[in-house]
């Protein structure tokens, strides 16, 4: 009950948010947010919640889709709103490729801009050539990204911890100057990008519910959506399967892992490998909802922003990762209000936060594997 | 190429060297004695350099107008201010962040860094623009050939290779230096042998910001130009070096500096009429390296414990 | 929770700020409020710019506000776009879905503009550029709703190079930054360079926030120009001209747009800035009648920063915007007719004609010489008077 009763009161929660435009709406749904959670802490409903969640899983995750959809089509017809939930369900895809490598396996990749960004331009492309059926060009994205990331298995296997951290960060640096200096994919000017088709399905028209008038958005957001769900299914798939297993002891100890016969090097090379593939996909159906991409959108920077929602939102931790896109994606977005002084003010709420939660938002929880028996305490 | 082309390349490279180290000694102290990375360190060697900037304004307004008092003054102000700041962030931020993920500290930092570069460019009067640092040291030159070799690079040079030598010297001959060496090995033992581990700490990071912030000033009177960004690029390539060299080791700062300033230099000199490629080159030469040697070319001298 | 209490205190601080004046105005008078964008950079690197912008158009609004004659009271929604064409669109979208928002100005950045153009066709929104110079976010499209009131980078490196040739001046080296804005002066400058006789030596791209150009003007001195370009912004400029010094290279400096602010003696001194030229569109704020204005109302206003070398242009883009609101009223699509027949539209920087792709073709290009830490107008300078001399062609 307590679980449900969570997922119905965040996405009324994230209406909300969507809707405000004032100043004081903005404020007091933060400030609401803050002292809701306190509450919740101080009464036990958190343990309440964790343990409803704990028991019934799918029937939650199930309807927290259905709450999604929910939202998604009660904002139909406001396009602003729907590129924000797109945007956002977008960068939590991201982060969840980005879990799998240092969530699972202690993979740190400071490039994920990068990835994500050869995910988009391969869909600016492709698109341009009509034979390719643009859904093939989702796929196709994500296996670039994952094809650039193989001439940096050999440094990632062999380094581990902050000696990883500087190859990927190199790497972010070098993929964005190249597209910047080199003409052929747009230079700094950047690409324009076709968007999404399916058969008998233009994600360029607003599609028509019921005689009434949509954005085009809608599109993207549904397909987002769905995308975000199966993506999330997989993880949760991944990290019950042995792989998952693996990849845990790892980034636990590698030493003990090889011990016990888990090949080391096989283990993260899938989880790179499978990270970047997610990241890729993702941003091609970036690249083709916002219609325009440059290198100034896939900097160092932007490859903070997705380790940052890893991290706040715990790591390893989907859910948290969902909390975590909305706060990074939309705060920004929200403190327009503040103009020159948004990013000051994010950057101190995420210390804060991060001082007050060192684990983040919402913390991975041991393995659980018998997720429907009712565990002790 | 004519030898003054050769000897320009040089004696750049090797200033740039010097820089770099001066950078990457901080997150090599930094990581010797709490295993983290402080990614504001680049901005916080920013704000040095800021600091400097307002006590030489300062200086002016009271009518102290000879350079080497101005020099004086200036680095006094910033590396002690620099070093402040440094012990606070370790104390406030990193401090009681240890049993949190690293990579957490690792966020904090970023996020602090960009707020510092944020707070420098809104308060600071004027500071979104550049500022001209003054030239406090002599531009006298020596004309070889077509090489011009200027007084101001070689105080620059010698003084900041000074530094380094002088930090070496306190890491491993004094008493604050065994004792961080302490830490560095094995915090508990440490512990229990009598070192003060959390004023240990602040000592470390107070010297390593201070040496950024003497970077950072160097930074200033080379170029006479200061802004906010200044920090985040000699960061990013700070970090680089150190790790390239090996985090935990001087030597290894030293040595990843100046190799990445070489590979710099010799990737605008070589790549002719394909300047803009020389980070590209730079990087990927960074990456075969950590391929090549996956713990920096000096490793740490540790073993797994099974 | 002290320091939630703290943070949303904070947020309340801010925004009051902002929005005190506005909600003054408001009370004082009960015309019809239109809402009126604008979309800059007013976080990192250009930020100086995009502020001056965002200045400037806060005053455009302000000054009519206070006019008793105007049918509207306007209200300003600045946007930051942070220089990245995805929160370009992303707030361009904001902006044009926002049913009570009737027109905007934006961006100086072009690669956000050539983001956000289809944002504004689609959704309908009248949307003039005050500060990105890129010809195809005219010319690339057919879009009546987007039009431009400065000049395209096309027009100033044409009177540069003219300018420059006709001094005398033969061989010339470029440093431009790897942004459309470095290159595409890059390509530009060197293409009528070419055309009026003289050559391009050399050409070094460098990237926008590089510090050490040591190695380029290293290059640079060994094939001894007569003149050294840089094509980028302000922190390049210095930093070029400033080591351009160290080496001993006695050359012209010559900049573009980009680099005419008040930042760039800041951060150089007077005396290195000496002799460096420039180029910009439009007359000087001070030689046009509405100029004087302008420069003294911004005083007056007291702002925190300076209107940068585009304040100009975001002021005559706000106004030409209000004045067609208060022509065909707060609707869409008649600000798009209006601004389809603009002809001769007075305003501070000269004359405003629209061609039949928005682009404002009476491009005035000024010469500008950096004197006594001043931009003085090329021809009422004593360079161009003989009492001074540039570097002499070699």
């Amino acid at each position: 009950m307590a679980g449900a009763l969570v997922v119905l009161g965040a996405g009324h929660y994230g209406w909300a948010l969507l809707m405000a435009e004032e100043t004081w709406q903005v404020v007091g749904l933060l400030a609401l947010a803050g002292m809701a959670t306190i509450a919740a802490y101080k009464t036990g409903f958190v343990r309440r919640v964790e343990r409803d969640w704990a028991e019934a899983e799918p029937q939650l995750n199930r309807l927290a889709f259905a709450v999604l959809i929910g939202l998604i089509l009660v904002l139909a017809g406001s396009h602003f709103a729907l590129l924000m939930i797109s945007t956002v369900l977008l960068y939590f895809i991201a982060s969840l490729g980005l879990n799998i490598q240092f969530g699972f396996t202690g993979l740190v990749n400071f490039a994920g801009a990068a990835f994500f960004g050869a995910g988009a331009y391969t869909a600016a492309v492709l698109g341009a050539q009509a034979l390719i059926p643009p859904l093939l060009i989702l796929i196709a994205g994500g296996i670039v990204a994952m094809a650039i990331s193989l001439p940096l298995l050999v440094p990632i296997v062999r380094t581990t911890g902050h000696y990883a951290a500087v190859v990927t960060i190199a790497f972010g640096v070098l993929f964005r100057t190249f597209l910047e200096v080199n003409e052929i994919l747009g230079g700094p000017q950047g690409l324009m990008v076709e968007s999404m088709k399916l058969p008998g399905w233009d994600f360029y028209n607003a599609p028509n519910l019921f005689g009434f008038e949509t954005s085009f958005y809608l599109n993207y957001a549904l397909m987002a959506a769905g995308l975000a769900a199966l993506v999330f299914a997989l993880f949760r798939r991944l990290e019950r399967s042995w792989i998952g297993l693996h990849m845990d002891a790892v980034r636990l100890d590698e030493t003990a892992a090889a011990c016990f016969g888990i090949s080391v090097r096989k283990t993260k090379i899938l989880a790179f490998l499978l990270g970047n593939l997610i990241l890729g996909v993702s941003g091609a159906l970036y690249g083709m909802m916002i219609s325009f991409i440059a290198p100034a959108s896939f900097t160092f920077s932007d490859s903070l922003l997705l380790v940052s929602i890893v991290l706040l939102g715990g790591l390893g931790s989907p859910w948290g990762g969902v909390v975590a896109a909305t706060i990074v994606v939309l705060l920004p977005e929200k403190l327009q209000l503040l103009q020159e002084y948004r990013f000051l003010l994010f950057s101190i709420l995420v210390i804060l936060v991060l001082l007050f939660r060192p684990e983040g938002l919402l913390p991975r929880h041991l393995r659980n594997f018998f997720p429907n028996r009712r565990t002790g305490a | 190429m004519d030898f003054g082309l050769i000897a320009q390349y040089l004696a750049n490279g090797i200033l740039l060297g010097t820089m770099y180290a001066l950078v990457a000694v901080g997150f090599t102290l930094f990581f010797g004695v709490l295993d983290v990375i402080k990614f504001s360190h680049g901005d916080v060697l920013m704000l040095g350099t800021f600091i400097g900037f307002t006590a030489w304004l300062g200086l002016e307004a009271v009518g102290v107008t000879n350079p080497w008092l101005q020099l004086a003054g200036v680095l006094l102000c910033s590396l002690a201010g620099t070093a402040l700041i440094g012990a606070a962030i370790a104390n406030w931020l990193i401090l009681p962040l240890k049993r949190a993920p690293q990579l957490n500290t690792l966020l904090i930092t970023l996020m602090l860094g960009t707020a510092i570069r944020e707070a420098v460019r809104l308060f600071y009067p004027n500071g979104s623009n550049p500022k001209a640092f003054p030239a406090l040291l002599p531009d006298a030159s020596v004309e070889i050939g077509s090489f011009a070799l200027r007084a101001d690079s070689v105080i620059l040079v010698v003084s900041g290779l000074a530094l380094i030598g002088a930090l070496n010297l306190v890491i491993n001959r004094t008493r604050l230096g065994l004792a961080i060496r302490a830490v560095a090995q094995d915090e508990e033992t440490a512990r229990t042998m009598g070192i003060n581990y959390t004023l240990v700490v602040l000592a470390t990071f107070a010297i390593g910001s201070g040496v950024a912030a003497f970077a950072g000033i160097m930074n200033g009177l080379y170029y006479n130009e200061i802004n906010f960004g200044m920090g985040l690029i000699l960061g990013l390539i700070g970090f680089s070096a150190a790790i390239v060299g090996g985090l935990g080791n001087l030597y290894g700062a030293i040595l990843g500096g100046f190799l990445f300033a070489g590979l710099q230099v010799v990737g605008s000199a070589l790549l002719p009429f394909a300047s803009a490629y020389k980070d590209v080159f730079a990087f990927a030469v960074v990456i075969a390296l950590m391929a090549w040697k996956p713990t920096g070319l000096i490793p740490e001298r540790s073993s797994d414990r099974v | 929770m002290k320091f939630n209490t703290r943070k949303s205190l904070r947020a309340v601080v801010f925004s009051v700020g902002t929005s005190a004046s506005l909600l003054a105005a408001v009370a004082a008078q009960a015309k019809d409020t239109v809402e009126l964008g604008f979309i800059g950079p007013l976080t990192g690197g250009v930020s100086s710019m995009g502020l001056g912008g965002r200045n400037s158009a806060e005053l455009a609004v302000q000054l009519r506000n206070a006019d008793p004659n105007s049918k509207y009271h306007y209200e300003l929604v600045a946007l930051d776009d942070e220089c990245k064409p995805n929160v370009g669109v992303q707030v361009a979208t904001k902006l044009a879905t926002d049913r009570k928002v009737v027109g905007t100005i934006a961006h100086y950045c072009s690669a956000v503009a050539m983001g956000t153009v289809d944002v504004y066709h689609r959704f309908g929104l009248p949307m003039t550029v005050w500060g990105a110079v890129l010809p195809d976010i005219t010319y690339g499209n057919d879009y009546p709703e987007i039009t431009r009131v400065n000049g395209t980078m096309i027009n100033q490196n044409e009177k540069a190079a003219s300018v420059m040739t006709g001094l005398g001046y033969k061989t010339f080296a470029i440093i431009h930054d790897t942004t459309d804005y470095g290159k595409g002066h890059n390509t530009y400058l060197t293409q009528f360079l070419t055309e009026g006789g003289a050559s391009v030596v050399g050409a070094f791209g460098v990237t926008a926030d590089q510090q050490d150009f040591t190695a380029e003007l290293t290059q640079v001195k060994a094939l001894n120009p007569d003149v050294v370009v840089y094509a980028g912004l302000t922190p390049g400029g210095v930093r070029v001209r400033q080591q351009m010094e160290k080496l001993g290279i006695e050359a012209v400096f010559e900049g573009v747009s980009g680099i005419k602010s008040d930042a760039f003696f800041e951060g150089l001194g007077g005396e290195l800035a000496e002799g460096t030229m420039t180029f910009l569109e439009g007359a000087p704020a001070e030689k046009l009648p509405g100029g004087a204005y302008f420069l003294k109302e911004y005083e007056a206003a007291g702002f925190d920063s300076p209107p940068e070398a585009y304040g100009p242009f975001a002021f005559a883009a706000m106004d030409l915007l209000i004045d067609a609101v208060e022509a065909s009223g707060p609707d869409r699509k008649a600000i798009v007719e209006y601004m389809g027949g603009v002809k001769e539209h007075a305003s501070i920087t000269g004359p405003i004609t629209f061609d039949d792709h928005g682009q404002n073709t009476v491009a005035l290009i000024t010469a500008y010489v950096a004197q006594d830490g001043k931009w003085v107008v090329w021809e009422d300078s004593e360079y161009a008077s003989g009492a001074r001399k540039l570097v002499a062609p070699k």
